[in-house]
């Protein structure tokens, strides 16, 4: 399936494209922070790629595993894919409560070229978090520890109601 | 590609097993090296693979292909992996982690040693607080020399019921908690959170704890976390309410990539230590408790001295107001005889008798909604033990100086609850599970509370294996439960009919003021003993 472009003299196949980024998903080429594949395997239109980036050193998102959804319509590479952010993030590109990566905050969505590549933007993402108005943003805590302040609150509650019990008897 | 060392290994691994692939693994400092494994094997043994590589241990292994995060039980195809794929590696989180499993260890043995030196102290204190002891759990285990098999069977399914019946109470009557609630006692507890916190900051296990993890300090000093744990006691729907936020979270998260290890990591890391710490206060009252034995002796003679009198009547029935017509008539009986069996081995300490003929009893699979009930006991049986080891933590939360009134019994609670059979549930891998059925089995109680009966009267004849002292804990829980159920239930009789027996005996005592010993009776329910230690440790009322 050809895709019209007269701005390019040579014009490659949707699906090739996508076949080369699969296959240096796999491969791993790169500096190892980031990494990418396809959601389903089976979707020959391969729309729906899954992506982590590993939170870079020397910012509150150090030690952190970020996963992200990127959605690759039919007329991807012309148009950027979708960008969304699974992991719970405080960017000031990214949407508090959606975790979309919101185009016109995020240059490499706004100012998209045809050559740019999934990689591109999950390394872009990556330099974003180290960038001076990201790196010190107070992070929303880890699922665990939420889960952990609710279950302390339930032990403590649980102290108390003991206590009572005590209380009560004597 | 990798270093000479990997690809000789390599080599050496391919002429062995020529069905394994190669695997790439890339990690976050850049370097690179292969690994020989085959597609079926799980993500856990490819971890292990990977330790030998590098110096990542592979409990703290991430592993990211094609943007997952591989999980430990699923096989390497399911991820799409195939020969010469690169895989990054990413270290998990700080090796602090392997310390705390240090320290757990250790701890557990430490508990191991000093329970067994408790175990001697235990019968000292159950025949030091015996007579002042509410009577109803230990007739019970006296009783137990005097009875066959049979007798034991229908004595703890009476339990079981009376273990359901004590948390109904509090959880499925708002009344009965927000009346507790407004005592002064509470409310000056509730007034003032610091209590609460120095009363988590006394504990050097909790101290420790809290130095290991930042972030459960950093929680347990948030005063809004104090004030909500406060407001959920006060009102049962909060508490309902974060308990169904906690099980919705906890499930959310096993169902995610990672998820399930992270719920195993936080509960290794932050959880054991947590209910660990409360359980091992014990430790540090250690010294406390021969002094409180010395203290108790004044007031023994105190009492024998105002009790020239034997009790010779039989002691009210516990269970007499829970029990079923033909179980109720059956518990009479068997209340008599434990009455009179009760008097006589008290001098030599009641709590170590129980445990031979308890023995016996032991058989069976546990089914699962029996245990699920058990589990229950824990976590309410070790913050009392965590309140009793502490006397300043008592007179803290009941706002008076009860040392005369309460002294003998804690020391008596306290050891019987220092059992080693706690210690070594609360350290089981499988808890993390159990505490989520604990949990759903306290949410399905409030809406279901006929069903909730049920189970605990079917698993009360079988005892489960090695819950020796989860057995004695429920005969004791049973008397507590009785007891509070019969707050409401007698409050339609008058008091004086209600109590003519106990009236009688309190005035042969020498105790002439029948309105005060009304009143007494009706704060003990009806508890001859405890009333008569209330009368003599409030003389102004």
């Amino acid at each position: 399936m050809t895709l019209g472009s007269s701005g390019s003299s040579v014009v490659v196949p949707r699906n090739f494209r996508l076949l080369e980024e699969l296959e240096k998903g796999e491969k791993g080429i790169g500096d190892g922070t980031v990494s990418y594949g396809m959601d389903d395997g089976d979707d020959i239109y391969m729309r729906s790629w899954t992506g982590t980036i590993i939170g870079p050193y020397n910012t509150v998102h150090e030690g952190r595993i970020y996963q992200l959804k990127l959605f690759c319509d039919k007329d991807y590479p012309e148009k950027p894919p979708s960008v969304r952010f699974h992991s719970r993030i405080n960017m000031t590109c990214v949407n508090h409560e959606t975790g979309v990566v919101e185009s016109k905050k995020f240059g490499l969505l706004a100012n998209w070229q045809q050559r740019f590549t999934m990689e591109d933007i999950l390394t872009q993402l990556k330099k974003e978090m180290a960038a001076s108005h990201n790196r010190k943003l107070v992070q929303p805590p880890e699922v665990g520890a939420y889960v952990m302040f609710l279950n302390v609150n339930v032990i403590l509650s649980l102290w108390i109601w003991g206590s009572h019990i005590i209380q009560f008897w004597y | 590609m990798g270093g000479d060392d990997a690809a000789a290994e390599s080599a050496t691994t391919e002429r062995n097993a020529a069905n394994e692939v190669n695997i790439n693994i890339r990690c976050s400092n850049g370097s690179k090296f292969s690994v020989q494994i085959g597609l079926d094997s799980t993500v856990r043994s490819f971890k292990e693979a990977v330790a030998h590589n590098c110096d990542i241990s592979s409990d703290q292994q991430r592993l990211i292909y094609k943007g997952r995060i591989l999980k430990d039980d699923q096989p390497l195809q399911s991820y799409g992996l195939e020969a010469d794929h690169t895989v990054h590696l990413v270290r998990g989180f700080s090796p602090s982690n392997t310390t705390g499993g240090t320290n757990s260890g250790g701890g557990g043995g430490g508990n191991t040693t000093t329970a067994n030196t408790r175990g001697a102290g235990a019968n000292e204190g159950g025949g030091l607080g015996g007579p002042g002891f509410g009577a109803s759990p230990f007739p019970g285990l006296g009783g137990n020399n005097g009875m066959g098999g049979g007798g034991l069977n229908g004595l703890f399914g009476a339990g079981f019921p009376d273990l359901e019946q004590m948390q109904q109470p509090f959880l499925s009557n708002p009344n009965l908690m927000r009346d507790i609630m407004n005592t002064p006692a509470m409310q000056n507890l509730i007034n003032n959170p610091d209590i609460v916190r120095n009363l988590i900051m006394n504990n050097p296990q909790m101290q420790e704890l809290m130095d290991r993890n930042p972030e459960l300090a950093h929680i347990l000093n948030d005063p809004s976390t104090l004030r909500q744990t406060l407001e959920a006691t006060r009102n049962p729907e909060i508490m309902r309410e974060m308990m169904r936020n906690t099980d919705r979270a906890m499930s959310n998260i096993e169902s995610s990539p990672e998820g399930f290890n992270m719920l195993r990591r936080m509960y290794e890391n932050v959880q054991e230590p947590f209910l660990n710490a409360t359980t091992m206060a014990g430790n540090t009252g250690n010294d406390a408790a021969a002094v409180r034995n010395q203290s108790t002796n004044p007031s023994t003679t105190n009492s024998e001295a105002t009790s020239p009198v034997p009790n010779t009547n039989p002691l009210p029935n516990p269970w007499s107001s829970t029990g079923t017509g033909g179980g109720g008539q059956t518990n009479t009986r068997r209340s008599t005889t434990t009455g009179g069996d009760a008097r006589q081995p008290a001098p030599t300490g009641l709590g170590g008798l129980g445990l031979p003929d308890l023995e016996g009893m032991m058989g069976g699979m546990p089914d699962t909604a029996m245990l699920t009930q058990l589990m229950q006991n824990p976590a309410i049986s070790q913050m009392m033990q965590s309140i009793l080891s502490n006397p300043q933590t008592m007179n803290q939360i009941l706002g008076v100086n009860n040392e005369q009134r309460g002294m003998p019994d804690l020391n008596s609670l306290r050891e019987v609850m220092q059992n080693p059979e706690f210690l070594r549930l609360f350290s089981s891998p499988e808890t993390l599970q159990q505490l989520l059925s604990f949990q759903q089995t306290l949410l399905s109680q409030l809406g279901q509370q006929q069903s909730a009966q049920e189970p605990g009267q079917t698993g009360g004849g079988t005892g489960p294996l090695n819950n020796m002292g989860l057995e004695m804990l429920s005969s004791m829980f049973g008397g507590l439960g009785a007891g509070s159920l019969a707050v409401p239930n007698r409050s339609n009789e008058p008091p004086e009919q209600l109590y003519a027996t106990q009236l009688s005996q309190l005035q042969e005592m020498g105790f002439f003021d029948t309105q005060e010993n009304i009143r007494a009776l009706i704060a003990t329910s009806g508890n001859v003993h405890a009333a008569v230690e209330r009368l003599l440790g409030n003389p102004g009322q």
